[in-house]
């Protein structure tokens, strides 16, 4: 559906109903019911879950992701001119969706995995407005980053399998796999956001 | 078709403005892509709609009687 037909299909409902509203003795006649039901009813509910999905889909952006002060070193660090720095590998190659580049990586892929990072979401919220806002540096993930989420992409893709660093012993594909040596491991995709060392990084220039 | 009383008249009115009202400020929220209108979207927007739904519904159960 297009962007714009769900600010009017809200508009149009609410004009509806406050015609209704205005006119209530409408309903006297059956047709004036069928109306009410309509506008008072079937409409606002369509439309509220129209604006619901709408906002759900925009809280995925980047844009959206980013739109708070403090979160603003680790949009730049998707510009790092360095491919060790994965998540700045993963934008600039478009391995990720640039325009859903870090709920693409921290949505945690399970059945509620979206419900969480929303509920974390109104947390992150709280503290934005109503709490102390940390250093960047000093955010954390809530939990270690699970294997899973990059498996999610990369499982069974022949890059990943044969790649010579996966096969440096016998098993270290397959601990890898059941998340015993994380992908982050030091030694390994060590090198994420690194929001502290940002001053010094050279930054690439996306082409717009 | 029996006429019905001002009462339910009167709720009606009351839910058309809670929804015309509710869808208005949900429609106002998306115009930024922001955590705080996502918020004012579900803390404000929402509730006032269902509220004006809920008007609405009562007026129907209760017939204009109570």
């Amino acid at each position: 559906m297009p962007a714009w037909l769900i600010p009017l299909t809200l508009g149009a409902s609410a004009l509806l109903a406050v015609v209704l509203g205005v006119r209530a003795q409408l309903t006297r006649s059956r047709e004036g019911k069928i109306l009410a039901f309509l506008a008072l009813l079937i409409l606002p509910i369509a439309a509220a879950g129209l604006g619901f999905s709408e906002h759900l889909e925009r809280a995925q952006s980047r844009a959206f992701c980013l739109s708070c002060h403090v979160m603003e070193g680790y949009g730049k660090s998707l510009l790092i001119d360095d491919p060790s720095y994965i998540p700045a590998r993963h934008y600039q190659n478009n391995l990720v969706p640039r325009d859903r580049a870090c709920y693409t990586c921290h949505t945690t892929y399970t059945l509620f995995g979206g419900m969480h990072a929303k509920i974390r979401g109104l947390r992150h919220l709280y503290v934005q407005y109503l709490g102390t806002v940390p250093k960047p540096e000093e955010i954390k993930l809530y939990e270690p980053y699970n294997n899973r989420e990059c498996l999610s992409c990369h499982l069974g893709a022949r890059k990943f399998e044969e790649a010579s660093g996966h096969h440096k012993s016998a098993d270290l594909l397959g601990r890898i796999k059941s998340n015993r040596l994380s992908c982050i491991s030091s030694g390994c995709h060590e090198f994420i956001h690194d929001v502290g060392s940002l001053g010094q990084a050279n930054l690439w220039k996306e082409s717009k | 078709m029996t006429e019905e009383s001002p009462k339910i008249e009167e709720r009606i009115r009351w839910a058309g403005f809670l929804v015309g009202a509710g869808l208005a400020i949900q429609g106002v929220t998306l115009i930024a892509s922001h955590p705080l209108a996502f918020v004012a979207f579900l803390g404000i927007g929402v509730p006032i709609t269902a509220a004006g739904v809920v008007l609405y519904l009562w007026s129907l159960v209760s017939g204009g009687n109570r």
